[in-house]
């Protein structure tokens, strides 16, 4: 598994050992130093210069409201992918079926709702069960089937596809309910159901990640597998219960996406798995020093999208998400490996 | 006249950091000669390996000659390319073939993209083989070789290429992973590499194999060398008492009061351990001794369910038979601290903190599910001063702390849950000798308060040190076992590595107290 940025086993020598322990007073201050240096939140400082690059280029598209909130409403299902994808990179395993199962369940809940005729809570509620199920297959194949992540959540993404093509003969899948359509796109508060929807589920696996026991035991999971499992974590389930959540977050994004266009797009799936692997990559290396993260995600795909915004209102071609996307990824797992290699011996320098 | 050596080693001194782990070590090795070099864990067996294989640098002083058959002496490279080691995993490539493996350390003959002479390949390597006594198949990849048909194929590896038959040969203890019918196989293999006029220096603890193979027996103990003999004038008594020394007394832990039975194995068998019965009472330390493949290795981790065992039952108190499940054995009330500290025994990206506290987060839940960060933050402060951790830095990663302070972290997450019983596996493995106080510190105040202690180490000291009585496991059994009195270094090293034919056997080797073990 190379997500984990796992620091190489630094014997750190004895002499660290045979120091007395520093004083505590200095640490408030290093600590906000460090909480803003470049490596811990590097794509802020990249947020910062985009502004301010765009800003000047295109003053008279960029800093226009409209395009902000428009931004603001297009990414929210990126990243309501991404932080659902941060679960299962929390626990060590990659999930590369989760644009599959965005697809699929874009395709299912506009099915549902048309050739199905059922109503709009019943459809939403039984294609959130079937990203759960494809979640449960994922985490099936590796744990029991013990197949690599990699290689199962791809052999699987492929299945998904085949389905997604049986279900809609690879025809758009148009009139669906009004009602459907207004749900990601109703505003509360000035800003779109999916945006609110989004937030809401990063509060909420932010708060399981980092603020319980299951979370501990999640990133204990990714962390360090033999060791977690010697400490008496059920890894196996863990990582089972995490694909399931990230295939329930999926269907959910899925659902939004078929809202928002008003249509079940056979295609619009596995477009959304590279930003989103990007987007937790890129977001693991900000905040945590190399643990997959739900904010270090949410800034990354903000920055990513503004970083292509910008671009295209300067006029740039159509291939230009692509390559920055691309180029984002590569870049965000080459500073996290050089950042996994230096970390612990400047730590042991500073003891 | 006395010929000259290929191997001269004079004054031969390493030091690290408070710690002199050779001290003026010198040794010749003669051609056609096979030299053992003999010592506990510890002796400096290996830092001599190491400093010859150019691994570490001697201090100043030392003169280490390398010499060809005529007497020339050698330097720099073709010093270096008349020294060939083989150390104790072999350095081959499981899944390569034995051609493959042997051809690697030659230079390319073939340019780029040239198929290679396969069936010429065969005959030839197949021949190189069976010139150390080996006759297997050389294509199959080396991981589907016996033991000894492996070590065979390290050995033509390591002498492939000699242009002089006078080269001299190292080998670091090959026979640690080779059962006894084996070792003969190695044996043979190793009198061809003399008999043709190289030198060997053959280490190991294996007293009785030494006798036999080596025609000089060179000890070593605390970094110098204390015996210097032929192989015929000593026997497995005289060996023993050469390598341990008659040394002080070592401060021994003062026993306390025994308890009840907590922990009760029977019929243990997996991995190498074939039907393996042990009881520990409360408060009681019990060290297991043996050599690599005796058990020792696997005796935790089949306890506690961390490694699958096929056959029998373990017991805590008086509770319902223990599944073999690490999260079942931690319920019952078991910790196994294990051997391999980077990968199971502490997370090392996490911090101090979170590794402390993950076998046992239920305490620290609220009751809507999240997690009692003062409360956890109040139990790391508690733990860290309890142990000692230098430096105090509870956020900091496991990975920047030293090998004491690592081991000291998978030691406190587990006494925070106050086991019954505690399974360390090669506790101070790797572990300076001042965290090594502190840990045996720690586990001292855990048993004086009631908890039984199973210590597996290679290390004879420390169990003679610490245990109440260490039971001697050979062929997955326990064979012996020493209390009392007659739990000193030197009985224990004889008693580990007693000539295996009285494994067969294990009624001539008893002495008292055994009863209760079978």
């Amino acid at each position: 598994m190379s997500t984990e940025i796992s620091p190489q086993t630094a014997d750190a020598s004895d002499e660290v050992a045979a120091r007395p322990a520093p004083p505590p007073r200095k640490r408030a201050g290093a600590g906000l130093l460090r909480t803003l240096s470049f490596r811990n939140i590097s794509a802020v400082y990249v947020f910062v210069v985009l502004f301010v690059v765009y800003s000047f280029w295109v003053p008279e598209t960029f800093l226009v409201w409209g395009t902000w909130t428009s931004l603001f409403d297009a990414s929210a299902t990126t990243a309501l992918i991404a932080v659902g994808l941060v679960l299962p990179f929390a626990a060590g395993v990659f999930d590369l079926a989760i644009g599959a199962e965005v697809g699929l369940a874009a395709i299912l809940v506009a099915w549902l709702l048309t050739s199905g005729e059922m109503p709009i809570s019943q459809a939403i509620l039984l294609t959130l069960v079937a990203g759960a199920v494809a979640g449960a297959a994922s985490g099936l194949l590796i744990v029991r089937a013990r197949i690599d992540s990699f290689i199962a959540t791809l052999g699987l993404s492929s299945v998904l596809l085949a389905a997604i093509a049986w279900v809609s003969n690879g025809q758009q899948i148009l009139n669906l309910p009004l009602e459907f359509q207004s749900l990601a796109t109703d505003r509360h508060f000035g800003v779109t159901n999916a945006v609110l929807i989004t937030l809401v589920v990063s509060l909420a696996i932010w708060y399981v990640l980092e603020r319980t026991p299951l979370g501990r035991r999640v990133y204990a999971t990714g962390s360090g597998p033999e060791a977690a499992r010697l400490s008496g974590v059920h890894t196996t389930r863990v990582i089972v219960v995490c694909l399931i959540a990230s295939g329930v977050v999926a269907a959910g994004a899925g659902i939004l996406i078929s809202s928002r266009l008003g249509v079940g797009a056979p295609t619009v799936g596995p477009s959304y798995l590279l930003p989103a692997i990007a987007a937790v990559f890129l977001g693991s290396t900000q905040f945590k020093g190399g643990r997959p993260n739900v904010w270090g995600t949410v800034i990354a795909v903000y920055v990513l999208a503004v970083g292509v915004k910008g671009l295209q209102l300067g006029g740039a071609p159509v291939w230009i998400p692509d390559l920055f996307n691309g180029a984002a990824l590569l870049i965000a797992v080459g500073a996290a490996r050089y950042q996994g290699r230096s970390r612990p011996r400047a730590a042991a320098r500073k003891g | 006249m006395e010929p000259t050596p290929l191997l001269s080693v004079r004054n031969l001194s390493k030091t690290f950091p408070g710690v002199l782990a050779l001290d003026q070590v010198s040794l010749d090795v003669h051609a056609g000669e096979i030299v053992a070099v003999v010592g506990q864990n510890g002796s400096g067996k290996s830092t001599l390996v190491k400093v010859l294989a150019g691994v570490y640098e001697p201090d100043p002083g030392a003169h280490i000659e390398v010499r060809d058959g005529a007497g020339n002496y050698l330097t720099g490279q073709r010093a270096m390319s008349d020294l060939h080691f083989i150390h104790q995993d072999l350095g081959l490539v499981p899944e390569l073939s034995t051609i493959e493996n042997i051809d690697i350390g030659r230079p390319l003959r073939h340019r780029g993209l040239t198929p290679y002479p396969r069936r010429a390949e065969v005959r030839e390597f197949s021949a190189q083989v069976a010139e150390f006594g080996g006759h297997f198949d050389v294509t199959v990849p080396v991981h589907r070789l016996t033991a000894a048909e492996r070590t065979i194929v390290a050995i033509a590896r390591a002498m492939d290429g000699w242009e002089r038959p006078d080269h001299v040969l190292v080998l670091d203890e090959p026979t640690a992973a080779l059962h006894s019918d084996e070792v003969k196989l190695l044996f043979d293999a190793v009198r061809i590499v003399a008999a043709r006029g190289g030198a060997v220096v053959f280490i190991s603890h294996r007293l009785d194999e030494v006798t036999s193979l080596a025609d000089r027996v060179v000890a070593l103990r605390d970094g110098r060398v204390v015996g210097d003999t032929p192989a015929h004038a000593v026997d497995n008594t005289g060996l023993a008492e050469l390598i341990v020394g008659r040394r002080m007394e070592e401060t021994r832990r003062e026993p306390g009061p025994i308890g009840k039975t907590v922990l009760s194995v029977q019929g243990l068998s997996g991995a190498t351990l074939d039907q393996l019965s042990l009881e520990l009472r409360a408060g009681e330390v019990v060290g297991v001794s043996g050599l690599l493949g005796s058990g020792r290795e696997h005796l935790c981790g089949l306890v506690f369910g961390a490694i699958p065992r096929t056959r029998g039952v373990v017991h805590v108190a008086a509770g319902a038979p223990v599944p073999p499940d690490p999260r079942a054995s931690i319920a019952a009330g078991m910790a196994y601290v294990p051997a391999d500290r980077h990968r199971s025994g502490v997370i090392l990206p996490m911090n101090v903190r979170e590794n402390l506290t993950l076998p046992a987060l239920r305490p620290l839940r609220r009751w809507w599910g999240g997690l009692h960060a003062k409360r956890e933050g109040a139990e790391t402060a508690h733990w860290v001063d309890r142990i000692q951790l230098r430096p105090a830095l509870p956020e900091r990663a496991v990975a920047a702390f030293s090998g004491g302070n690592q081991q000291k972290v998978a030691l406190a997450k587990w006494l925070r849950a106050g086991p019954r019983v505690l399974l360390l596996d090669e506790p101070t493995q790797g572990v300076d000798i001042g965290a090594r106080a502190a840990l045996y510190d720690i586990v001292g105040q855990s048993v004086a308060a009631g908890c039984a202690v199973l210590i597996c180490s290679s290390d004879d000291k420390e169990l003679v040190a610490f245990c109440d009585r260490v039971l001697v496991l050979r062929d997955g059994r326990v064979v012996d076992e020493l209390s009392g009195d007659e739990l000193t270094p030197q009985a224990l090293l004889e008693a580990t590595v007693a000539p295996s034919g009285a494994a067969t056997t294990p009624s001539t080797r008893h002495r008292n107290g055994t009863a209760h073990v079978h």
